[in-house]
């Protein structure tokens, strides 16, 4: 009470100071003092800046943006800044929540993320799928493979980047409906992470990245404001083909958010401004946004359908997990998978058949969606270790391109077939490998796969490997999960204990397919 | 809270007194319009511009949710302007009005009934009851475009009105059936929308503002329990929490709430953005209203599902100083203000007649009929929802919603 009757007593001895000293500083109406306020900026609205001018003249408030970088993933500071304008104020709204909750909100444009692609990667691509209506895992699909080799700006400190990141995991888990937990518990992004070849902490220098380095990628993701600005520049050698991906994008509306509510009578006159069709109008051909107004003719390029909106998740677990998934884009290690596989002579005939075919499968043959998702990918490190009695054959490859993956097909479809089953040996085994990469390179991500078909009858028990696992160093201990896959007659409660050891979780491939939970285990490790 | 002002009664309160001492609730007004009749005064010596400053409109400081619809109308503004007032709106949603802070605000108008009852409890509590005013009905609607609709009715969910010599505008919607497909987590596609020309793999659902913040969003989730506790409303906590628990792995699928509904969905991308909307008849009519005096006809590409069980919302202007009063009284009684209202798509009430009979909506009907605009039917076999009591509604709110504590829980 005493705060705002001396701030009142402030405004009247300084405004009556004005009075005296400029007359007509205070004419007019109500807002007769020139009002400026702080904004706290995304750097995607620093495109907007000559429009300030006209909306100072207009309306007698000045707006001085402070364009950061990290406005969109901080909590904004209230003390310094009289409103917020962001692209999105979505991750606010899970991590600050309190912070942005009640506040005076306007939508004051429209985005979506989409998929800037170079023209001959467009029609590659387009050619191999029905209709040429590209999906998120299509771009997954080609990332993983090499064929598209992306742009995107950091999820962790951008909308954009975020927004991208939600959508392509909201396309991977193929729910329909928005990422729950358990959607987001296997990380299912790998393979399209591993096209990533250009970052950066905001969409513009995303933009000016991917101008510079041309040859280094062939597709941006962002903003479809920024592609079509990028366009309609001559920076590019080739314009990126706009490509609004079949399952949907994540819209940004560029809020304007009210962080002060005293500075209310000057936020109105500027959204009243802003509203206006002659703004929007500007807006749209400045910065090739989607006007809010429902009033104004649209530019031919923005009239294409803006494509189906995702769900975005309400939770901040998921948000988290996604991020700490996506990780460092600067930083990639090769994740590796050592797949121990019985050749014990139960597996001839249409077990062998099935165990190839999930090979295949994961090779590049599955086309649907969740196959496209989880696909060995480039650059993905991969054992394969066929044992029955004893380890019959171990072969590494890293993937480079279609013939490391014929080795891998080679290697699984030799016969040679042991005569008893050595489960337990065999996983030692794949321990003591899984303990030399990690020790050539530590930040690798390394996990197991181990699928028999029958009970341990040879080497060791199940008790003595457990106590080798125990003496491993704490790195592998606890960094490389098992992940069996139950099958035949194999001892379930057994695969399942030495799941629950090593951190992993066993899958059942009883009564479905091999290429099925080969899949359902993919990007879990 | 600070202290406020118990309302008074809006008969005392002279008409526009100039000499009217200043109250505290006009502060910020104040700070703003006081320096102006001194600077009036010496402008008065150099240009002669006396009289604008010095005009006298009362200026009701108002927070509102979808019902500023109603004040921003221009025409609407210029007839409160005649009787004096300027209605300056700070819009949030209805429940989020009714956590905030009342300091400095005339009257809050909260879309229905269930914010407000919050609003005059506490009042009520802190000794400085408020009076409320019910100038207007609109049933709650789920807003959509041609093609889901149609897809919904070929999959025997939704059935057209039929009108005679056009296409259908309204359909009804069998709230169990469509309630099913979201619980079975059915998507657009798996019910055909491609034959409409439409490709969409998302979940069928209808999509509402923040639960926590708004009195649509709220309605709906009463018309869900409603309709998913077998046509009867929660009677007691236990049955609530059972209900709450049941329905909301419906209402969260949607995610993160988008922003204003009505907007999104009359915004030129609406359809791929939200397929359904939960909004309000009144946005609905008015849209069309507005599209037939502009462009000469409807518009055909959006059309209304009407809940089989329906739900009339009663937004509630709650007076809470003599100003707001006389604007509650002059909104609830004048028959211009009335029949603008009914022109903005309201199904107008007369608050006069005791028996609150329905004649109003036999206008609107008229009104429509009139306009060459389709009128919807309310067919005698509908059920009407009844929403639980409500300290059980909000607690399902906060159960669905994850929402935080009210400010009036804590004490």
């Amino acid at each position: 009470m005493s705060g705002r009757a001396s701030g009142l007593a402030l405004r009247l001895v300084l405004c009556l100071a004005l009075v005296t000293a400029v007359l007509t500083a205070c004419s007019g109406d109500d807002t007769d003092e020139p009002v400026r306020l702080r904004v706290l900026a995304s750097p995607d609205l620093a495109v907007l800046t000559p429009l300030l001018g006209e909306l100072k003249e207009a309306t007698g408030v000045d707006l001085r943006l402070d364009v950061r970088s990290d406005a969109e993933t901080k909590a904004p500071d209230r003390d310094r800044y009289d409103l917020a304008w962001l692209s999105s104020d979505r991750y606010l709204r899970l991590t600050a929540e309190s912070a942005v909750r009640g506040l005076q909100r306007t939508a004051t444009m429209t985005s979506p993320v989409v998929v800037g692609l170079a023209p001959d990667v467009a029609r590659k691509l387009r050619a191999g799928v029905p209709g040429g209506r590209l999906t998120w895992a299509d771009i997954a699909d080609a990332a993983a493979t090499g064929t598209v080799r992306f742009g995107m700006a950091d999820p962790r400190h951008s909308a954009s980047g975020l927004a991208a990141l939600v959508g392509v995991a909201t396309a991977a888990a193929g729910t329909g409906g928005t990422l729950r937990p358990e959607d987001v518990s296997c990380d299912r992004l790998r393979g399209f992470r591993s096209g990533q070849t250009l970052t950066a902490e905001t969409g513009p220098a995303l933009v000016d990245s991917y101008v510079d380095h041309q040859d280094r990628a062939n597709a941006l993701i962002t903003y479809e404001s920024d592609l079509l600005a990028l366009n309609a520049t001559d920076r590019l050698d080739d314009p990126l083909e706009v490509v609004r991906p079949e399952d949907g994008m994540v819209l940004a509306d560029f809020p304007l958010l009210l962080l002060d509510p005293s500075r209310r009578a000057a936020y109105d006159e500027v959204t009243e401004w802003l509203q206006r069709d002659s703004t929007q109008q500007k807006i749209m051909q400045r910065a090739l946004r989607r006007p809010v107004s429902t009033t104004v003719t649209r530019e031919q390029q923005l009239r294409e359908p803006v494509g189906n909106a995702l769900y975005f998740p309400d939770r901040l677990t998921v948000i988290e997990a996604l991020l700490a998934d996506y990780g460092d884009p600067n930083r990639r290690a090769a994740d590796q998978v050592v797949f121990l596989l019985d050749f014990s002579g139960s597996m001839r005939g249409d077990r062998m058949t099935g165990l190839r075919e999930a090979f295949a499968d994961l090779s590049g043959a599955d086309s649907t969606a969740s196959g496209k998702f989880t696909r060995f990918y480039r650059g993905e490190r991969l054992t394969v270790l066929r044992f029955g009695g004893r380890v019959l054959e171990e072969k590494t490859v890293t993937v480079t391109g279609p013939k490391d993956l014929k080795t891998l097909a080679d290697t699984v479809a030799r016969g040679g077939y042991g005569d008893a089953t050595a489960v337990w040996s065999a996983l030692d085994h794949g321990y003591r490998t899984a303990a030399r990469e990690l020790a050539a390179e530590p930040d690798r991500s390394v996990s197991l796969v181990l699928m028999t078909d029958g009970e341990n009858n040879a080497g060791l028990t199940y008790e003595e490997f457990v106590r080798h696992h125990k003496a491993l160093p704490a790195a592998v201990r606890t960094g490389v999960p098992t992940y069996p896959v139950h099958f035949g007659e194999a001892d379930a409660g057994e695969l399942r204990r030495a799941a629950a050891q090593t951190g992993g979780r066993m899958v059942d491939a009883a009564h479905s397919s091999l290429s099925k939970a080969f899949k359902e285990i993919r990007g879990c490790h | 809270m600070p202290a406020n002002r118990p309302a008074r009664p809006a008969t005392e309160e002279p008409r526009l007194t100039v000499s009217r001492p200043p109250r505290r609730r006009l502060r910020r007004a104040l700070a703003l319009a006081l320096p102006v009749p001194v600077i009036g005064l010496v402008l008065l010596v150099a240009g002669g511009n006396l009289l604008l400053p010095l005009r006298q409109v009362v200026t009701i400081e108002a927070k509102m949710a979808s019902k500023r619809d109603f004040f921003q109308d221009p025409e609407v503004e210029r007839l409160l302007m005649k009787h004096g007032f300027r209605v300056h709106i700070t819009s949030m949603g209805s429940r989020e009005i009714a956590n905030q802070d009342f300091e400095g605000y005339d009257v809050v108008f909260p879309s229905g009934q269930p914010a407000a009852d919050l609003i005059s409890r506490e009042r009520a509590e802190a000794n400085r009851p408020a009076l409320l005013y019910r100038p207007f009905v609109s049933p709650i609607v789920l807003a959509t475009y041609r093609n889901y609709a149609e897809a919904l009715s070929d999959h025997g969910v939704a059935k057209p009105q039929q009108v005679p010599g056009g296409r259908p505008m309204y359909y009804t919607l069998d709230m169990t059936a469509f309630v099913k497909l979201t619980r079975e987590g059915r998507r657009w596609n798996d019910i055909g929308i491609e034959r409409q020309g439409v490709h969409n793999s998302n979940k069928i659902l209808a999509q509402t503002s923040d639960i926590c913040e708004s009195n649509s969003a709220g309605t709906y989730l009463g018309l869900v329990a409603f309709v998913e506790n077998k046509n009867d409303a929660p009677n007691d906590e236990t049955e609530a929490a059972a209900v709450a628990q049941e329905i909301k792995p419906l209402l969260v699928e949607q995610g993160l709430p988008g922003s204003e509904r009505a907007e999104t969905y009359l915004s030129p991308d609406g359809q791929s953005i939200a397929p359904i909307s939960v909004i309000y008849e009144h946005q609905f009519l008015s849209h069309q209203i507005r599209h037939q005096a502009q462009k000469g006809g409807t518009d055909d590409e959006r059309v209304l599902l009407y809940p089989s069980t329906r739900f009339v919302t009663e937004p509630q202007l709650v007076a809470l100083t003599g100003d707001g009063a006389r604007l509650g009284e002059l909104v609830s009684e004048d028959p211009e203000l009335q029949h603008r209202a009914m022109e903005l798509g309201f199904r107008a009430r007369n608050t006069n007649s005791g028996t609150s009979g329905n004649t109003a909506g036999d206008e609107l009907i008229e009104f429509l009929t009139e306009r060459h605009i389709p009128v919807p039917t309310t067919s005698a076999n509908d059920t009407r929802a009844v929403l639980p009591p409500l300290p059980l509604l909000e607690q399902m709110i906060k159960t669905v919603g994850d929402c935080p504590e009210r400010k009036g829980d804590v004490k």
